[in-house]
Formats: C-alpha cells, sequence, structure tokens
C-alpha cells in the first residue's frame, strides 16, 4: 500500500514536470521532437500490449499507424469529418485490420507471425503507394486540417503538447487498467505458455484477436493525430524500417511493462537527436547502442528503473 | 513461358539467400535479420575486387565469400553467443541483429558512398534465343553457380565432419552436446556458411541489379520470405521456396501489374502461412514444447 502512495507521488510530479515543458522549453524544434516522440509512445504503448504482454512480435505496426493516419486524414479531406470523430473512425478501422490479421496469425508463432505481420505492414504501405485514385499515391495527402474539438482549435506545437499529452495519459491509463486486470493476467499467461492456458480452459483464440485489435487501436489513433500534426503525409512515412523503430523502442524500453513503451521511446528518440552532431556515423553508433542494449539489459531500460518488479518477472521466467 | 524463364534466375537468387536463413535458423535457432545486408557486403566486396583491384571474377567471388564469412563468425561470437549465454528472450536477439543490419548498411555507406554502383559481368548480357524464349548468358551464369553452391552444400553437410555436426546440432542440441559436439563451432561454422551464401547471391546479382548500401532490404525479406515458405529450417524447402517466390514475382509482375507484385507475394504469403502454417514443403510443423 505504501508503495503504491509513493507510486502516485511519483506519478503525479512527473505529470506535473511533463505539463509545464512548454514552458521550459521554447525551442519550437525541441517542441516539435516531444510531440513526435509522444505520438510514437501511443503506438510503443500498444505494441507493448501486444508483444510483450501476449508475447506476439509484431513487425508490421507501422501499418496499423499508417491507417489511422489515411484514415482520419482522407474522412476530413474528402467528407469534411471533423477530427475527433475521424480519430474514433481511425481507432475502428485499425483494429478492424488487427482483426482481420489476428486471423492467420492465430495460427501462428515465433518467426511466422514475425513474417505475417512484416507481409501486413507492406501490403498497407504498397496499396498506398498503388491505391492513386484515393490516397494519391507516393506523392502522399497534403494540407490534412487541423484538429478543432468542440470549438477548440489546436494549431501551435505548443497546444498539440496538450492534445498528445492527454490522449497519452489515457491511453497508457487503458493500457495499465487492461493489464492490471484479468484480462491483461490472460494475455501474460498465454505468452508463458500457450498450451497450459488452453489446457485451462482460457479462450487462447478470442484474447489472441483481442490483443491485435487493442494494440492496433493504439496506433490507429496514433496514426491520427499524425497526420493532423504533420498536416502532409506519405507512404514513405510507414515502412518496414518505422514498424522495426517501433519494436525497437518497445524492446529498450522494456517491452513488459507500460512505462518501459514510454521509457523506450523516449530514449530512442533522444538518442536519434543526440546523434545528429555524429552526422554519417550517426546509425553506426545508433545501431551498436542497439546491440549493447539487448546484450547487457535483457529487460529493457524500464527493467533498470523498476527492479523489484523485473526481479519477480524472471522469477517467473526460469 | 518466358516469364518462366525469367524467375528463375531471381529464383535461384532468393534460393541462396532463403538456405542462408534457413541454415542459421536451423543451426543455432537465431533468425538473423542481417542476412540482406551479407548480400550486400558481398556484392560490394566483389565489385571493390574486380572494379578497383582489377582481379578476375573468378577469385574476387571466392575472395567476398571468405571475407564475408569472417564477418558472419564475428558477428556470432561478439553479438550472439553473449545473448545465448545470457538467455535472452528471442525479441531481443531479433532486435540485435536489426542492429547488426543498421550497423552494416551505414558503415557500407560510410566507405562506399551513396552512389548506386554496377558490377561488369564476365559474360555478356545480350539474350540469346531458344526457340521462342530468349535468356541472357547472365541468368545462365546465376543459374549455374547457384545450382553449383547448393550441390557445395548438400555435400558439405552430408559428408563432412562439420556438416555432420550441424545437422547434428539441428536435430537435437542437447544431445549433440552430449555426444561431444562442440556447438559454439557448429553455431560459427553455421554463421560463416551463411553469410558466404549470402555474399554468393550478392555478387551474383550484382550485374542486373544496382549495388547500393541498403539493397539488403529487400532482398534480406524477400530471402526470409523464401524460406519461410519453404519451411524454415527445413533445407530443400528454402531451394524450391526461392524458385517458387522467383517465378512467382515473375509471373505476377508481368501478367497482372507491376505496381501490385509485392502486393500479391505477401498476400499469398500470408494466406499460405495461414493454411500451411509449416511452410510447403514440409508435412508437419516441428513444434518443439
Amino acid at each position: 500500500m505504501k508503495s503504491e502512495k509513493k507510486h502516485l507521488i511519483y506519478l503525479a510530479a512527473g505529470l506535473l514536470a511533463a505539463a509545464s515543458l512548454p514552458f521550459v522549453i521554447t525551442n519550437v524544434y525541441y517542441l516539435h521532437v516531444i510531440n513526435l516522440a509522444g505520438i510514437y509512445c501511443l503506438v510503443t504503448v500498444g505494441l507493448n500490449l501486444l508483444s510483450g504482454y501476449t508475447g506476439q512480435v509484431s513487425m508490421g505496426h507501422a501499418g496499423f499507424f499508417a491507417i489511422g493516419t489515411y484514415v482520419s486524414a482522407l474522412s476530413a479531406l474528402d467528407l469534411g469529418v471533423p477530427w475527433l470523430p475521424g480519430t474514433i473512425l481511425a481507432v475502428l478501422s485499425a483494429s478492424l485490420c488487427g482483426f482481420v490479421i489476428a486471423v492467420p496469425a492465430m495460427k501462428l508463432a515465433g518467426s511466422y507471425l514475425v513474417l505475417a505481420t512484416v507481409g501486413f505492414g507492406e501490403i498497407v504501405r504498397l496499396v498506398l503507394v498503388n491505391w492513386t485514385p484515393v490516397t494519391k499515391g507516393a506523392a502522399g495527402l497534403v494540407g490534412i486540417p487541423l484538429p478543432n474539438i468542440f470549438g477548440i482549435r489546436i494549431t501551435s506545437e505548443g497546444e498539440f503538447f496538450y492534445l498528445i499529452l492527454v490522449m497519452l495519459i489515457l491511453g497508457a491509463g487503458i493500457a495499465r487498467r487492461l493489464a492490471d486486470s484479468k484480462i491483461g493476467r490472460t494475455f501474460i499467461a498465454i505468452r508463458e505458455d500457450e498450451l497450459a492456458s488452453r489446457a485451462m480452459g482460457v479462450p487462447v483464440d478470442r484474447y489472441k484477436t483481442a490483443a491485435f485489435m487493442i494494440s492496433a487501436a493504439f496506433a490507429g489513433a496514433a496514426g491520427s493525430i499524425y497526420g493532423a500534426f504533420s498536416g502532409v503525409t506519405s507512404p514513405d512515412n510507414f515502412t518496414f524500417d518505422d514498424s522495426v523503430a517501433f519494436l525497437c523502442m518497445s524492446v529498450v524500453g522494456g517491452s513488459r511493462t507500460v512505462g518501459g513503451a514510454v521509457v523506450g521511446t523516449v530514449a530512442l528518440v533522444s538518442l536519434t537527436e543526440l546523434l545528429r552532431a555524429f552526422q554519417a556515423y550517426r546509425l553506426i553508433v545508433y545501431g551498436l547502442i542497439l546491440i549493447i542494449t539487448v546484450i547487457y539489459m535483457p529487460q529493457g531500460l524500464a527493467g533498470l528503473m523498476f527492479k523489484k518488479h523485473t526481479r519477480e518477472e524472471s522469477e517467473a521466467d526460469s | 513461358m518466358q516469364y518462366l524463364l525469367n524467375g528463375l534466375p531471381l529464383g535461384a537468387i532468393y534460393a541462396l539467400v532463403a538456405l542462408s536463413y534457413s541454415l542459421i535458423y536451423t543451426a543455432s535457432g537465431v533468425l538473423n535479420w542481417s542476412q540482406g545486408d551479407m548480400v550486400m557486403l558481398g556484392a560490394y566486396l566483389g565489385f571493390t575486387f574486380m572494379s578497383l583491384a582489377g582481379l578476375g571474377f573468378g577469385p574476387s567471388f571466392v575472395l567476398s565469400m571468405l571475407l564475408v564469412a569472417a564477418v558472419g563468425v564475428a558477428v556470432q561470437r561478439l553479438i550472439l553467443r553473449p545473448l545465448k549465454e545470457r538467455g535472452a528472450p528471442p525479441i531481443n536477439v531479433v532486435i540485435a541483429t536489426l542492429g547488426v543490419a543498421i550497423t552494416t548498411r551505414n558503415v557500407a555507406l560510410l566507405v562506399w558512398g551513396p552512389n548506386a554502383q554496377l558490377l561488369q559481368s564476365p559474360v555478356s548480357s545480350n539474350p540469346i534465343g531458344i526457340g521462342m524464349l530468349r535468356i541472357t548468358p547472365q541468368d545462365l551464369l546465376i543459374l549455374a553457380m547457384a545450382l553449383l553452391l547448393m550441390f557445395a552444400l548438400q555435400y558439405m553437410l552430408r559428408r563432412t565432419k562439420e556438416g555432420r555436426a550441424l545437422r547434428a546440432v539441428a536435430q537435437d542440441r542437447y544431445a549433440a552436446v552430449l555426444m561431444g559436439v562442440d556447438t559454439n563451432r557448429s553455431d560459427a561454422v553455421a554463421f560463416a556458411v551463411s553469410a558466404s551464401l549470402g555474399a554468393a547471391a550478392g555478387i551474383l546479382v550484382a550485374p542486373i541489379f544496382f549495388v547500393t548500401f541498403n539493397m539488403g532490404a529487400g532482398i534480406g525479406l524477400k530471402g526470409f520470405v523464401a524460406a519461410v515458405i519453404g519451411g524454415l529450417g527445413y533445407i530443400p524447402g528454402a531451394i524450391g521456396g526461392g524458385f517458387f517466390l522467383g517465378l512467382l514475382e515473375s509471373a505476377a509482375g508481368g501478367q497482372i501489374s507491376s505496381g501490385y507484385r509485392d502486393v500479391i507475394t505477401y498476400a499469398i504469403l500470408i494466406i499460405l502461412l495461414w493454411l500451411k502454417p509449416s511452410g510447403l514443403f514440409l508435412r508437419r510443423r516441428q513444434q518443439k514444447l
């Protein structure tokens, strides 16, 4: 109980610090990067529920992210749908796709599952490139309207920051509630031993499908804000490399906690920015850091930060 | 018919890359995402030896295979062995090999620059006609070399001590250790052979595709697809999967639409995975419980 109270205090302090960021950081570029990191966090939080908790590794999350972006942007551009209903549409379409990919994915595990998700991500990207009448092909969409929520217009980086922060808090909160609930425990049970869960009467297929749909919904919501935030978008933003980047954020942070998603995303986005000074060596250093992290911090950065939690998990593993 | 003929050399390349994935997967249980970049390294080294050092095609071919094999061993020793010793979860191994891919790719960018290079083929690329069909000598060279390498691999796996050790470890790692097989050595051998197969694919494909620092991503992914279609870890399956994918792409690109070619490839892949999760050619999935 006491530690829970402590946790709450930390959480409140962290939120207060986060909320005051736009007042401290006046550089618009940095704020832009922070906003992007926030959007990526939302994707990674969803990815952790799928890959970390349920053990279904996805290397196609850029696909769900893309669907969120395009559905929201196209419904705004072509049909004049405001941002908030557009986001709901984006979430619904992304989780519908999550359902579709879950059908073959239910029967797959390990490398086969990874490949199926890679295939899904690539199909989405290639359809976006080739379905020119609707998606405008490789040129992409321009002039995606800014969000207008019940008369509040979001225009500046600072305003976007708060919108993204609210979405992230909502998302992380939902993810935490899910993870601590019966659903989350069932996800973990499926990850640890699918056969045993099945034998205990857990409807494994239904839970796996749910994990895919929930995870895709997070990416869809993130995509919706991403489109409105950038104003322009093209299929180049949703490549295999982007899916890989999401997975890296998840694993570097610690894929088995919700907090790990945030930590990993912030760490890798800041790393990318810090390494700009190295120019040509940037990605070489990035790759090496990735390797060193997964060798020496198998539970991710969050594993180091929340030691107690990790010990429990490593005991469960062995 | 012409599409089938065009698909064969591409299929041979995919088959070589698929073999390299399958070999590592079956022998050390690692899904190595840096295989595609070994293809790229092979192509660049071949280009360097031939165009800059003025060596012939044969020596360049062998030299770059050897050098890339050394890179493969280094990756295994420096990265995968520590991971294995620490009992890292599979997802960490995947990320580590992706890290290797990112690093290799950008080292190549630094060394060879961003411009695409074209390797001079040792044979002409003017098509020769056989009846209605046409095929270039370069395509024939690809097919011949690929088949030669596949036979060499089979020989190595069946007849040599190292190859037998590999197969023993693939079948039952624990039993192999009890029988006195040095698994560290066999893992290294698997990485060396795989990397050199990738390098060979790289040099063979270099005269028809441009050599760029990020060519490995596309070829690597296709090779992995081929390996899974054939049944990951099943050597004849990898060869069959490679040719199947090459023919499929050639037919889909020629008959339906070149823009949607890869969409068709991936859609068929997902449907295949759904209907036959163990690959086209393997009857049952070997599930480790």
